[in-house]
């Protein structure tokens, strides 16, 4: 914070300026800094999921396309695909379905990594599907 | 002999209280941005296509990279060249919480809000397996929010 005035007379008065100067740049400086560092925005992927399905019916099963994903691979209805080719495909099968048919069941292993779930659901999307997820059904192990 | 005394004349000094109300904005600033915890906590978003920026979020779900696991000694055990972690931590709005609250917790704070402001967002660490997060979509899913992830855009080579 500023000191008080300094000596006596017009010098004196002078560095008393500067330093009430000096206190204000100081202080819009810290202004500056606070409100920039808390006005950076966030970007995110809003995602369409209708509900997440334990038990699907056979009707289900028989329409919607499901892709499965694993560690590092990708099939589509248990055919592998190339994840570069994911989109391409996706893009053929869906081409003319609507709400609800464009429903894309996704099924993921255990050990899919997020990095790699949020590439290929991605690639649904801009394919045009819906999203839903297949969740494994809890087992129950020695009752 | 009498001398007369000048009377003193006091005025408020306006240049430190105004010193005073501007350092108190920002005391309140700081304060208010290190009240949002989501600041600490680890994690490094996944990189994709197709991100837009995030508005009118209230709800913020986060899953950390895990607690760094110390020896006996109190250094990091070292796996694959990288410290140790033990099992991904649930955030919610920057308070650690179970994953069976997780529900009740997001239908509690988004309430009768309109869907355009019943967004929830994800920020989830990208090496979390599927086993951690998709519970955490279906919950968010089952509390009526519009799941939103947080990605770091990737640009096309």
């Amino acid at each position: 914070m500023a000191a008080g005035p300094v000596g006596s007379g017009k010098g004196g008065q002078t560095a008393w300026v500067l330093n009430l100067l000096t206190d204000l740049a100081f202080n819009l400086l810290i202004f500056f800094v606070v409100c920039a560092s808390s006005a950076q925005e966030e970007k995110g992927r809003p995602q369409q999921m209708p509900s997440a399905s334990k038990e699907k019916t056979t009707e289900q099963k028989s329409t919607n396309i499901e892709v499965a994903i694993t560690r590092t691979a990708v099939s589509v209805n248990g055919e592998d695909v190339p994840i570069a080719d994911l989109k391409a495909k996706l893009t053929g099968m869906l081409a003319g379905k609507k709400n609800p048919e464009n429903v894309v069941v996704v099924k993921s292993a255990k050990d899919t990594p997020y990095s790699h779930w949020i590439r290929i659901t991605g690639a649904i999307e801009q394919a045009g599907g819906a999203i839903t997820l297949q969740l494994e059904e809890e087992q129950v192990i020695g009752k | 002999m009498k001398f007369k005394r000048r009377p003193l004349e006091v005025t408020a000094p306006y240049v430190s209280m105004a010193d005073i109300a501007f350092n108190l904005v920002l005391f309140f600033l700081i304060m208010a941005k290190t009240q949002d915890d989501s600041n600490r906590i680890e994690w490094d978003p996944a990189r994709s296509t197709g991100a837009q920026p995030v508005k009118n979020a209230k709800v913020t779900v986060t899953v950390d990279k895990g607690q760094v696991i110390l020896d006996q000694n109190g250094k990091p055990t070292m796996k694959d060249g990288k410290p140790e972690r033990g099992e991904p931590r649930l955030y919610f709005n920057g308070q650690q919480v179970g994953m069976r609250d997780l529900t009740e917790k997001v239908a509690a704070a988004l309430g009768d809000k309109p869907p355009t402001e019943r967004i929830v967002v994800l920020k989830i660490h990208n090496e979390t397996l599927a086993s951690t997060f998709e519970p955490i979509m279906e919950a968010v899913s089952q509390a009526g929010g519009e799941v939103v992830h947080v990605i770091e855009e990737e640009r096309p080579n």
